[in-house]
């Protein structure tokens, strides 16, 4: 269990940067989850955390101290494509992990496996990308490692199985494991997740605990009789992040203080003043793509 | 027990916001009674599917609030003394949001505080008759 630092990281690939200046700090024993769009980053971040790959700047730390092979043997990862052997059973795939790593524990991967509905006696290639993914996902948890990194661990995955990743994932959690993992299917993020971190185009646009960024954000409505109210007193104001109006409504997306904010738009005359609250999925657009939100709500309006 | 309990991790209420809520409604309810025993954190999280540090700290604010209690090693219940008082002001609670939310409302869609204590009125004449 270790509190994992990512300091300043950056990674070009020819003049494509993947990875620009991004820093978070995942605390031990949480889970912690990294969104993005494709191409956001996400993988090569966790490729550096796993010192798969030379970084151009910045470094990453476990409790402080550079990744060493000790730590690198309490890692389990889950890439984001699977790295079983087509010609291989998923039992010659135990029998593998027992002899490379030795905390794993090949009753748990088995039993793990019978929930997943995998069975073991098949090859790889027999198997179709889900049950590839949850193969990986049960030869890691069954590690019983310290970190997991999880690189889209339910993807292909069924509903029922979904659910299984994501109740071990709570399970190595309480366990007292630090858990980091990437998913494009944000309500998991919002149940499983205490915390996330949102990256955009290589770089962090958004981070904090799922909770306090449901509860302060918000967006607060009004109508005004005109639609040329100024909005100058808004436009300094470093608690609002977007600042809309269409015609005569005036939308403000905030942090904080929504509630203030409200009986300021009435203070100004505006009616119908509402505060809506948002959910994971409209904090995450309104973090990388502002403008596609921008037209959502003029479409909802 | 935890049957009671549901949450919509889609909604933009955080997560340990609803299950307080909910804890308190069934404890004004009565479907969660003085002395009985809540799930460990770890259970709730596990049939939920959410982050147990979450259920933890939605736990921790009903204890702060009076209730639940948690006896350490044993887990958390609620609360035997003044289960009533905390039923009550369980009520209370989820009563005067609910009326709050309204209120607010009549008032964004431009009613008079005169129409909104008749909607009232005639809200509680219909729900609450006065006893004969």
């Amino acid at each position: 269990m270790s509190t994992i630092t990512i300091d300043r990281i950056r990674k070009s690939y020819g003049s494509y940067t993947a990875v620009d200046d991004f820093s978070v700090e995942i605390p031990a024993g949480t889970v912690f989850g990294l969104l993005g769009p494709n191409g956001a980053g996400k993988t090569t971040t966790f490729k550096a955390m796993l010192g798969l790959i030379r970084l151009d700047g910045g470094s990453v730390r476990y409790d402080g101290k550079p990744l060493v092979p000790a730590t690198f043997e309490r890692i389990a990862y889950v890439p984001e494509r699977s790295v079983l052997y087509d010609w291989m059973t998923v039992t010659e795939h135990i029998h593998m992990t027992r002899s490379a790593f030795k905390g794993f524990v090949p009753k748990m991967a088995l039993e793990l496996l019978t929930q997943f509905n995998v069975d073991p006696r098949k090859r790889v290639r027999q198997l179709s990308k889900g049950m590839r993914t949850a193969t990986m996902v049960a030869l890691a948890v069954a590690r019983q490692a310290d970190t997991l990194i999880l690189d889209e661990p339910t993807s292909g995955l069924d509903p029922i199985n979904q659910r299984h990743v994501l109740n071990l994932m709570i399970n190595e959690s309480a366990r007292g494991a630090t858990i980091v993992f990437s998913s494009h299917q944000i309500g998991q993020v919002e149940r499983a997740a205490e915390r996330i971190a949102v990256m955009d185009r290589g770089k962090l646009a958004l981070e904090g605990t799922v909770d306090d960024l449901k509860y302060g954000r918000k967006i607060v409505e009004g109508i005004f009789p005109t639609s040329d109210v100024s909005l100058e007193e808004f436009h300094h104001d470093t608690r609002l992040l977007r600042v809309d109006r269409d015609g005569r409504i005036v939308r403000l997306l905030t942090k904080e203080d929504a509630t203030a904010f409200a009986a300021r738009l009435e203070g100004m005359g505006a009616s119908g003043v509402r505060i809506v609250d948002l959910n994971l999925e409209d904090i995450f657009l309104y973090a990388v793509s502002p403008a596609l939100q921008t037209a959502d709500i003029v479409e909802g309006a | 027990m935890p049957a009671v309990l549901t949450i919509d991790p889609r909604s933009g209420v955080p997560i340990y916001l609803q299950l307080i809520e909910q804890v308190k409604r069934s404890v004004a309810l009565g479907i969660l009674q003085a002395g009985e025993q809540l799930p460990t954190v770890k259970q709730l999280a596990l049939d939920l599917t959410v982050n147990p540090n979450t259920v933890a700290k939605a736990y921790r604010d009903l204890e702060r609030e009076g209730v639940i209690e948690t006896a350490p090693g044993r887990g958390s219940f609620v609360r035997a003394d003044g289960a009533e008082e905390s039923s009550r002001a369980a009520a209370d609670d989820v009563a005067r949001d609910v009326i709050e939310r309204a209120v607010r409302e009549a008032k964004s869609v431009g009613l008079r505080r005169s129409e909104v204590r008749d909607l009232l009125e005639q809200a509680l004449n219909h729900w609450l008759p006065e006893e004969a």
